[in-house]
């Protein structure tokens, strides 16, 4: 039996760590409530326009007399009544989230294709190649191994300016190809690798019966396979958006059209042009673009705590 | 006959190795226009002298003479590297390991898996806002640091701190302090979660507890871990620019340049491409050996465990 | 266990609605950055990049009413040719990566507004259109008897200008459209109040200054990169004007007329060689010193702080800067007090023994510059035979027309005009005055390539803010220009031995003269 005692220093330790790391994206979220002039007056504060929406509503539920004056951008005062004061200062509190919405919606929309796009391409080429180089003997299956095996050795610095390049030559620049294609070759290596050790650890006899039963190459990879394989699949795919997601300096470099932003690019962007002098819309915009991971990160805790544990041998 | 037989494969069995082939064209196909072909270009442009559109001259060797002779930005960009390289090393192996530790040491699975989501959750915001929100919430003018020295009256230490060529690279090193929202954490609570039992029960019988564990029995088992971890941060060290290509270009003057930022310049800013090249294909040089020299010296936990 | 399920599966359900949402195109309207769209039944579709200045849609310094009249003789062009559209393009912030992978990728606008200096790397690989030709012959748009009607050069009012943006290969790339100069501007209600006068020369500058500064002002307004372009150009003129007789070896026939005594790279590599332009040359490490002892009147922070706001708020007493903030200034209603326009007086020998002791030179000049792209003549592939280039250059010719020119250039008063017959604005006409003197000697960090002047703007800054020495600034400068030297050597082919024989023939000329460079240790 240990003391318990000890576990609360541990716990205080813990904290002392937790809250530094997570403070930065408190101040974010908060800020991403205010304007521009709030900020300047102050680091920290509450969003004013939340305070006063709280005050309006407190006044609306007690039912006290008399309007909520309001006191506009145009430095006009208004009075209205507690329930339309409330909506004003609502809007206001939103402000930010419909202005940087209006811009990270096509990064979203661009980022959310590359990815679904990359993810599937990753997949459908990981899973049949690991499946044939796993369960399959044919002549060069060494070869073919070692050919898969030393793209490894190679690390994207040598490959960044061949690659741009390339692309270039290829007439792909400002393309969603441009994004895709590459980013399918490099991201299934690291599939293959993952998939091919999980099918190597199947039960031979499992494909022997299914075989016996008449199933074919197909047959066995779609009904056998891949439901066998779903939690390895699982942990591949939270990898692979994750990476893609992440990406900041390919699409930076061969997506120079606004129109082909993705997420990490765009931020990028926004943050070094003109809307960089409202911060609280830019705050709003890191907000919005962390719920989809955010929102995955719910669904699959456990995948994405897999993944990342052993997607650090991808890096 | 039946030698005959043997040698040439059955029609079915030439179907099967044809059907192998057909799903193995693509991926092949692919590496070798994404991955192999810009290798070898990586090699031979480095040799050439040309810009996009413009006249292509065999130069040799001169890139790389020109880069450890003529460039004034070398020097500096490799010390600053070196510099990265080591403290995200001297982070990343103590740090996260130590927090590991101290959340495998909650006797509570529910805390435990907790601690591990919180730490975790700091990697669905993407890693180019996370660095945006340090320049312009940490360390601008009116940012926290500043205004956390002003509330204590230490007006005098104010700064930009990523605009001053003295704290600049400081300032860099440390942004994602503490430095253990990430999967770090994770690959070193794997490993201590992977001590068997039975050393553990070994270490409280002889009365070794504590730090004295941590330093004596836990370390010793988490090599591999810990190896993994100094490959991969070595690796990205050398090889890693975009970051500061986001929080400070290389600057102010060269106070954080690195040799990936020299190469990125050389390549996209001035457009010359064998040059930078010629930056790639050292850099791959570098990395290549320092990962074999690792492999050869630094022994992971199975291969201590084997040998003792 | 359930209720996790459920919360779960809600989860992946919003993240699939969001998701599809999110995929849908964006409601109705066009994309943000196309200014026009272009006209669907359209068999040749111009693309134009008015650039920040007349890019319809844009309000000019944040104040007054946007800009649209460009956006009008765009209209009017396509009225008259109803088989072109002209769509207009957004005009982006960095511009050289943008021009790399657009030109390189062939996707760059038919007509781009770059600084022409900007391209001059660039020409020999074909990504411009030389315009001497067209130049040559009339402008149609031009009524008979008016300057245009015979040479569309004839419409241009600031020659020496326009015709010194032509490429060291000796063709012209742009169409200079308008001229934009650079002046202190100064807060004449602090003038008055401290008894200041405008200074005749730059002895009296540095009182000014000091004066200012005792007084509790920021005495001028800088930005580091001012520094590292205007500063350094308009120094290194005063200083060496006086020893370019003896050191201005390229008489080039077509460029010398117009740029009496302009030091091309080619000369600054030569020069460099014999010890010019590195720590031996008395005059070079005076030009960074006297930078320095200027930059000590300057404001704190000239890395990242907003210029204007200091000067309006009246904290600062002047500002250095160019023409089009004259419309931000005027423009503004919450400016409470009286501003005027001055240029950068003379060096004296008091300021400098080696002193030229001559007015200082004009560094702006060009302002828009339209060069057209090879993606003007795609169409065919040969610029002597496209149809499509042919109508590029037409849109060219309209646009300079001097009533359409004068309804752009004079929307706004952002720039002096450079079309004969059109008017100057009276807020321009100070600037108008200050184009009538002499051209520059270089423009020094335009001189090589990118990489060259990267490392000025990254390590002059550093100097100017002491944390780095003279001496470490010095040897920065001197590797920059030696490894510039000999990337220009080996990609440009230079011919150094006209340039030893004029040398040689100067020798008398240069005897005279005093504080050349010891030549470098060998």
């Amino acid at each position: 039996m240990r003391r318990p005692g000890k576990h609360w220093w541990l716990h205080l330790f813990l904290l002392m760590v937790a809250v530094p790391t997570l403070m930065p994206f408190v101040f974010v979220l908060n800020n991403s409530f205010r304007t521009s002039s709030e900020m300047l007056h102050g680091y920290f504060g509450v969003p004013r326009a939340a305070r006063a929406a709280l005050s309006c509503a407190w006044r609306a539920l007690r039912g006290s007399p008399g309007p909520s004056f309001v006191i506009t951008d145009a430095k006009q005062t208004l009075a209205l009544s507690h329930t339309h004061a409330l909506r004003y200062h609502l809007r206001l509190l939103l402000r930010n989230y419909r202005d940087a919405w209006t811009s990270v919606r096509p990064y979203l929309r661009n980022t959310l294709w590359v990815v679904c796009a990359v993810a599937t391409g990753v997949l459908i080429l990981g899973t049949a190649t690991a499946f044939v180089l796993s369960r399959f003997p044919f002549p060069g299956r060494t070869v073919v191994f070692y050919y898969f095996l030393s793209t490894m050795m190679f690390p994207g610095v040598l490959t960044l300016v061949p690659s741009f390049l390339l692309i270039k030559r290829l007439g792909l620049l400002n393309s969603y190809s441009a994004l895709i294609v590459p980013m399918v070759a490099g991201g299934q290596v690291f599939a293959i690798f993952v998939f091919k050790s999980f099918f190597d650890g199947l039960s031979q006899d499992l494909f022997d019966a299914a075989k016996i039963d008449g199933a074919g190459l197909f047959s066995l990879y779609w009904h056998l396979l891949l439901p066998l394989s779903r939690p390895v699949i699982a942990v591949v795919l939270i990898i692979n958006i994750l990476g893609t997601w992440n990406n900041f300096l390919w699409p930076f470099i061969v997506n120079t059209d606004p129109r082909y932003h993705i997420v990490a690019s765009g931020l990028y962007v926004m943050s070094a042009s003109e809307s960089a002098s409202n911060p609280g819309m830019l705050f709003a915009a890191y907000v919005i673009t962390s719920i989809p991971l955010l929102l995955l990160f719910a669904c699959a805790t456990r995948a994405f705590m897999q993944g990342m544990t052993s997607g650090a041998f991808k890096a | 006959m039946t030698s005959l037989s043997g040698l040439i494969p059955s029609w079915p069995r030439l179907r099967h190795i044809g059907a192998c082939y057909a799903v193995l064209c693509a991926p092949v196909a692919l590496l070798a226009l994404f991955v192999y072909l810009p290798v070898i270009w990586a090699f031979s442009k480095s040799l050439y002298d040309f810009e996009i559109g413009g006249e292509v001259r065999f130069v040799g060797l001169a890139n790389y003479i020109e880069f450890f002779t003529q460039d004034p930005t070398t020097y500096v960009a490799i010390r600053n590297v070196l510099i990265f390289t080591t403290a995200a090393v001297l982070i990343r192996l103590s740090v996260p390991l130590v927090v590991a530790k101290l959340i495998i040491s909650l006797p509570n699975e529910r805390w435990r898996h907790f601690y591990r989501v919180l730490f975790l959750l700091p990697v669905v915001v993407s890693g180019v806002a996370v660095l945006l929100i340090w320049t312009s919430l940490i360390y601008s003018q009116n940012g926290l640091l500043n205004e956390l020295l002003r509330a204590l009256g230490l007006q005098r230490f104010c700064r930009t701190w990523l605009g001053d060529p003295a704290t600049a690279m400081g300032a860099v090193i440390f942004i994602g302090f503490p430095w253990v929202g990430g999967f770090e954490v994770l690959i070193y609570y794997a490993g201590l979660a992977a001590i068997p039992e039975t050393v553990n029960e070994a270490a409280r019988l002889e009365g070794c507890t504590g730090v004295r564990k941590f330093l004596l029995i836990d370390i010793p088992m988490v090599m591999s871990q810990l190896k993994l971890m100094l490959v991969l941060t070595i690796i990205a060290g050398i090889q890693s620019f975009q970051n500061l290509l986001i929080v400070t270009r290389g600057g102010p003057g060269y106070a954080t340049y690195v040799p990936g930022l020299q190469m990125y310049y050389n390549a996209f800013s001035y457009q010359r491409f064998g040059y930078a090249c010629a930056i790639g294909v050292l850099l791959f040089f570098l990395i290549f050996g320092l990962t074999i020299l690792n492999m050869k010296y630094f022994k992971s936990s199975e291969e201590l465990q084997a040998s003792t | 266990m359930n209720l996790v399920r459920v919360i779960r599966h809600s989860c992946v359900g919003l993240a699939l609605l969001v998701g599809g949402w999110a995929l849908l195109p964006p409601n109705g309207s066009a994309s943000p950055h196309s200014g026009t769209s272009p006209r669907r039944n359209a068999r040749l579709t111009l693309r134009v990049m008015p650039g920040p200045f007349y890019a319809p849609g844009i309000t000019p310094g944040g104040v007054g009413t946007p800009n649209r009249a460009f956006a009008d003789v765009c209209a009017a062009y396509e009225q008259l040719h109803p088989d072109v559209a002209i769509a207009i393009e957004p005009s982006l912030g960095a511009v050289r990566e943008y021009l790399v992978t657009q030109l390189s990728a062939g996707k760059a606008p038919d007509i781009v507004m770059v600084n022409v200096e900007d391209v001059w790397a660039d020409v020999h690989k074909g990504w411009y259109v030389p315009l001497d030709e067209y130049l040559e012959q009339p402008n149609p748009y031009c009524k008979p008897g008016q300057p245009g009607s015979l040479k569309w050069w004839d419409q241009f009012k600031y020659q020496a200008i326009s015709r010194a943006k032509t490429a060291p290969d000796g063709k012209m790339y742009c169409i200079t459209y308008d001229m934009v100069e650079t002046g202190i501007f100064y807060n004449k209600a602090i003038f008055r109040q401290l008894g200041l006068a405008i200074p005749r020369t730059w002895d009296e500058f540095e009182t000014i200054m000091s004066t200012l500064r005792a007084a509790g002002y920021t005495p001028i307004q800088m930005l580091a990169t001012l520094y590292v372009d205007w500063a350094v150009d308009l120094f290194l003129d005063q200083l060496y004007y006086d020893i370019l007789p003896g050191i201005d070896l390229h008489q080039d026939p077509v460029r010398e007329v117009y740029l009496q005594g302009y030091l091309d790279y080619d000369e600054i590599c030569f020069l460099f060689d014999r010890g010019f332009f590195t720590r031996h040359d008395p005059r070079y490490r005076e030009l960074w010193q006297l930078i320095r002892r200027f930059r000590q009147f300057a404001n704190k922070d000239i890395v990242s702080e907003d210029m204007l706001r200091a000067f309006i708020t009246q904290r600062a007493a002047m500002l250095w800067s160019a023409s089009p903030l004259c419309y931000r200034l005027a423009a503004d209603p919450d400016i409470g007090f009286d501003w005027g326009v001055f240029y950068l007086p003379r060096f004296t020998t008091n300021t400098s023994p080696f002193a030229s002791d001559v007015d200082m030179c004009v560094i702006g000049g060009a302002g828009v510059q339209y060069e057209v792209t090879s993606s003007a003549y795609a169409d065919t592939g040969n610029p002597a035979t496209s149809p499509r280039l042919a109508q590029v250059i037409d849109f060219l010719r309209f646009l300079t027309a001097p009533e359409n020119y004068e309804k752009i250039v004079n929307e706004h008063p952002l720039m002096i005009p450079n079309i004969i017959g059109v008017p100057v604005l009276p807020l321009m006409q100070p600037f108008a005055e200050i184009l009538q003197r002499r051209y520059t000697t270089t423009k020094w960090c335009y001189t090589f390539d990118l990489q060259f002047l990267d490392i000025i703007s990254r390590t002059l800054p550093l100097y100017l803010d002491d944390h780095i020495t003279l001496e470490e600034l010095l040897s920065w400068q001197e590797r920059n220009l030696a490894a510039a030297r000999h990337r220009f050597a080996r990609r440009k082919h230079i011919d150094f031995a006209p340039l030893q024989r004029r040398w040689d023939e100067l020798a008398g000329v240069r005897a005279t003269m005093q504080g050349l460079p010891s030549p470098p240790p060998p």
